[in-house]
């Protein structure tokens, strides 16, 4: 058994329900439906495990964590827990008097996603009007008594990285403590959309100046944290921080997973919290002893001095385009299987005309888009 | 970035906070926390948005009587900027 430092985040994906459809969602294409998800007491629980475990942050996802009426209470819970709590969220379903029921409650930090500068756009990518009341809720957020941090989280692709400048200009204006610029990472239903999404390498690159003169003008402002597509990049990214090593994501019906993806990969048996106890699961379950270490790895990374760094890439990645979890990430320039990644970007990072971004009910646009891409569906 | 004064009061930036056990304090914020000890965790004490720059480093002279003069007010300086670029720090 490979010895394990304690996990500092909990990502707790409350929820798969959402009601935005975006693009990009990394969310399983099998999802949690409503009657199996944990009940508020099993979360609680969770938490108060979680802290004794060592958990600092608690990072209350989804799907849209709002979706869930107990949200306040689990928010309590978390802090009564000493964890620092985070809601990252659409803001769907967050009016002014819900938000200062959510701060009453002890939340530190809200994270606000959103989808493109313009509300056309916006709503296109996320397949709903969401645009506009994310405006107001950044306002309220800013303008309520007791101040929690705030960060606007924006993921970018092929559609909307050259408006990445308007972007950030017009999410300062929200006065934001933080913005999270994240390319999109392709797992999912981002992984089916990949050919609508991977951007160019020209792209990219100016996306990159665009952050850089942003951070450069907001210094002591907003902090900016910005992830790379790792398609484009030389190494693979040092997925989770390591396979069972500083994280660990519990889903909706209680499953806990070494990575979001991890479902994918065949053979995987996940422990359930509703059996376990966190500690135990950190400790003991197969799942996480699978690729904690270094033992499972391959050459080239077995020998490669930058295991420790990337701990040999994202094991669900090398699975989705490998069809080996152990393979080295793909992405990786020295790894064997790394033409899959360049053949990838060859035949999809391509300018082509996008269809026009169009405004209608969500059944509407997903039978025009259908052939462009498909929008993420809520669990049955 | 916001010039630091001796006038200027340091405290805690919205959503940042302490945590941790009393042994082994943490400073948290968004995404992130600083194991904090020695001086570093004197001055985050200090930064409660009760005294200025001004007083802290005075504080800390008194303390640290044998510490070169000025070494204790650019060290603050540098500390608490680095702090501030991160969004952990306001003044």
């Amino acid at each position: 058994m490979t010895k394990c430092s304690n996990p500092l985040a909990l990502i707790a994906e409350i929820t798969h329900r959402c009601p935005l459809h975006c693009v990009y969602c990394s969310n399983p294409l099998e999802m949690t439906s409503r009657q199996e998800e944990l009940a508020t007491a099993d979360w609680l629980r969770v938490f108060r495990e979680a802290a004794a475990l060592g958990v600092l942050h608690l990072h209350l996802t989804g799907g849209e964590p709002l979706a869930r009426p107990d949200l306040a209470e689990l928010i309590e819970g978390a802090r009564k827990s000493h964890l620092y709590t985070n809601l990252i969220t659409s803001g769907i379903g967050l009016s002014r008097d819900r938000l200062a029921e959510l701060v009453k409650a002890g939340l530190d930090h809200i994270q606000l996603s959103f989808q493109d500068s313009t509300e056309g756009q916006a709503n296109w990518i996320a397949g709903a009007r969401a645009h506009a009341h994310k405006l107001d809720l950044a306002k309220w957020i800013r303008e309520h008594k007791n101040p929690i941090a705030f960060t606007t989280n924006l993921v970018v692709h092929r559609q909307n990285v050259d408006h990445l400048e308007q972007m950030i200009t017009a999410l300062e204006a929200l006065r934001p403590d933080r913005m999270e610029i994240a390319h999109a990472q392709y797992y999912g239903w981002a992984l089916q959309n990949r050919s609508a999404l991977l951007p160019t390498r020209a792209q990219l690159d100016r996306a990159v100046a665009v952050v850089a003169a942003a951070e450069e003008r907001l210094r002591g402002k907003v902090r900016i944290d910005m992830v790379i597509p790792d398609y484009h990049a030389r190494f693979p990214k040092a997925c989770m921080g390591g396979w069972g090593r500083q994280l660990l994501l519990v889903d909706p019906a209680g499953r806990a997973l070494p990575c979001h993806a991890a479902g994918v990969i065949p053979g995987m048996s996940f422990d359930n919290v509703r059996e376990h106890t966190l500690d135990w699961i950190w400790q003991n379950s197969e799942a996480f002893q699978k690729f904690r270490g270094e033992h499972w790895m391959p050459e080239p990374c077995r020998s490669c001095d930058r295991r420790k760094e990337d701990f040999g890439g994202c094991r669900c990645q090398a699975f989705l385009l490998t069809g080996d979890a152990r393979a080295t990430d793909p992405v990786c320039e020295l790894a064997p299987l790394h033409h899959i990644v360049e053949d990838a970007v060859r035949e999809h990072a391509v300018t082509e005309p996008a269809p026009d971004a169009c405004e209608a009910p969500f059944h509407v646009l997903q039978q025009e888009m259908a052939g462009f891409w498909s929008y993420r569906t809520d669990p049955k | 970035m916001a010039e630091l004064l001796e006038s200027s009061v340091p405290k805690f930036a919205a959503g940042c906070r302490w945590g941790g056990t009393i042994e082994a304090p943490v400073v948290l914020f968004p995404e992130g926390a600083i194991r904090v000890e020695g001086t570093g965790r004197i001055i985050l004490e200090l930064c409660d948005g009760h005294f200025s720059l001004a007083e802290i480093v005075q504080k800390l002279e008194t303390q640290f009587m044998l510490a070169p003069k000025g070494k204790i007010r650019a060290d603050v300086q540098t500390f608490l900027e680095q702090l501030h670029a991160k969004r952990v720090i306001d003044y």
